[in-house]
């Protein structure tokens, strides 16, 4: 009788796990499903077209490329330095007293919901930016500002998380040749937590890349490409959000199927690098 | 009071009056020791667990320093200078008084920059004078046959015992005059154990070492002195042959025979 509970029980996890896979299988097939007329019609010019023209019947989704590239990374350019630095002083520099409520604090930090980043951005940092920098503030800059403060505290947290798992051995015996505490987290400490850093690095910006709420406030939906931080932009996302309810074509809306498909296969591979680092530490340790 | 044997050397440090108190607790885990630690010389600390040996240990280069909270009284004198007050340089006392922990603490370097590490610290960047203190050192730790045509391997390529005397070698690079030994062996095979009694023996040479361990037998092998303690405090400092031949106190009668431990 135990037995046969067993058996049950271990199928039944089976088929539960088997769902998952059929799941994101089933996700990727009909959104290239539903991409197949866009892709017919463009082939991979529609990668590189910088011309995003519905009325005309014309789809470029380079400009929503360029947006979510550059934005996400101008938000890894400020949050990376700065998650280093919060993650070094919670793990090697804060007092005991202060290290479990600023911990605590982070953690919160990242379970703000984007949308409340997006408002918040929105009507917080526009104006700033459009102050200092001119424009109208809707920008790409803001954008990314925006989105580093957004991945900042998983960033943070988890990178603190992966500090912590130096032996206070290693710490001790760089101390007792003489180390600074500089020296002992430059040396000791990043490079024995390298592989968990760079694996919530990469997190951070598979989430960043398709971050869609905190951006869509922030950026405009202006399919142009511009050196100029402080102009408008889009990024994937952005134009998915924005533009769905107006697909009055099948191309159209096609093409914007298309885009979602590009954005998954980018979100994948930087999951499958972080996964790579991630699995890398398990076997040092 | 502790029997303590007349030292006639000179003397590496010497502890007077010393309490220890971790960071929270009531009691204090060291009371009142007073030891004198011979120059040249190597001295055990031998005792049941939890009788402050460790503790005392990490009191002589201020490793409990790292973590706040933790209270010293009395003196340690090295070079005739209490390095119990608190603005002691301890960046400068920890050169000069290396250590070697309980596990092999290889760090995530190449073997060279391993060596190299102490001498950096200190500023020393002359390629030719690094690499001739390196190759000194690693001879010194009796590893430079092993090691010499990999030094810009990855230091975890070393076994448990390699690993051990590559942090010897660090320990020594930085030319310390006191090394303190936390159980150097308690992670290695018996071949790899012997390999560092036999290193330890050589270094008394040139540097004071003193040794905390959990085997009776390793103290009598390596040591010149034997410290026993217990219950935080010291029962019994004498030459070694004699301390586990003719004990004067009782009590460490009866822990080096067993009746207790």
């Amino acid at each position: 009788m135990n037995n046969f509970i067993d058996k049950v029980f271990a199928h039944s996890t089976k088929i539960i796990a088997l769902v998952v896979l059929l799941l994101v299988a089933w996700i990727f097939v009909v959104l290239f499903e539903h991409s197949l007329e866009s892709i017919k019609a463009f082939g991979f010019s529609f990668i590189v077209d910088t011309k995003w023209a519905p009325n005309l019947e014309k789809f470029g989704a380079f400009p929503a490329i360029y947006g979510s590239v550059i934005s996400t990374f101008l938000a890894m350019i400020m949050a990376v330095p700065v998650s280093i630095g919060i993650a070094i002083f919670l793990s090697e520099i804060a007092h005991v007293k202060l290290k479990t409520p600023a911990g605590i604090s982070i953690e919160l930090l990242a379970a703000i919901p984007s949308v409340i980043y997006g408002m918040w951005g929105l009507f917080y940092f526009v104006p700033i930016i459009r102050d200092i920098f001119g424009g109208i503030g809707i920008s790409m800059l803001t954008a990314g500002i925006v989105l580093s403060i957004m991945i900042l505290p998983f960033m943070a947290a988890v990178t603190r998380d992966a500090m912590n798992t130096t032996p206070d051995i290693l710490k001790e015996s760089a101390y007792a040749l003489g180390g600074t505490k500089w020296d002992v987290v430059k040396d000791i400490i990043i490079p024995y937590a390298k592989a968990g850093i760079i694996g919530s690095f990469i997190l951070a910006l598979g989430r960043a890349i398709g971050e869609t709420m905190a951006v869509t406030f922030v950026m405009g939906n202006v399919h142009k490409i511009s050196a100029d931080l402080t102009q408008p932009a889009t990024s994937i996302p952005v134009t998915l959000a924005n533009e769905f309810a107006e697909a009055d074509s099948t191309l159209y809306y096609s093409s914007l199927f298309e885009l979602s498909l590009l954005l998954l296969v980018i979100s994948f591979s930087i999951i499958s690098i972080a996964k790579f680092y991630f699995l890398r530490r398990k076997r040092i340790a | 009071m502790a029997t303590i044997v007349e030292i006639n050397e000179q003397k590496a440090l010497e502890v007077k009056n010393f309490e220890f108190t971790y960071a929270g607790a009531d009691a204090p885990s060291i009371k009142k020791l007073t030891m004198p630690i011979a120059r040249h010389n190597i001295t055990a600390l031998i005792g049941p667990s939890g009788c402050g040996k460790t503790t005392l240990l990490r009191s002589f280069n201020r490793m409990h320093d790292l973590y706040p909270g933790n209270k010293y009284n009395g003196e340690i004198l090295f070079k005739d200078r209490n390095i119990l007050i608190p603005k002691e340089d301890l960046i400068k006392l920890r050169i000069q008084i290396g250590m070697i922990f309980q596990k092999p603490t290889a760090f995530p370097m190449s073997i060279f920059d391993n060596v190299a590490y102490g001498m950096r610290l200190q500023g020393i960047k002359n390629k030719t004078e690094l690499s001739g203190r390196v190759e000194k050192a690693l001879k010194d730790a009796a590893i430079w046959n092993e090691v010499k045509d990999r030094l810009k391997h990855d230091a975890s390529g070393l076994s448990g015992g390699q690993q051990q005397r590559l942090c010897i070698a660090r320990a020594v690079a930085v030319e310390p005059e006191v090394l303190l030994f936390d159980e150097p062996t308690s992670a290695l095979d018996p071949i790899s154990t012997a390999g560092i009694e036999e290193l330890i023996v050589e270094l008394r040479e040139r540097v004071s070492i003193i040794i905390v361990t959990h085997n009776m037998q390793q103290a009598a092998r390596v040591s010149d002195y034997t410290g026993f303690m217990y219950l935080g405090e010291l029962v019994e400092l004498g030459r070694t042959e004699e301390l586990f031949v003719t004990p004067k106190e009782r009590l460490t009668e009866e822990y080096i025979t067993g009746k207790f431990g």
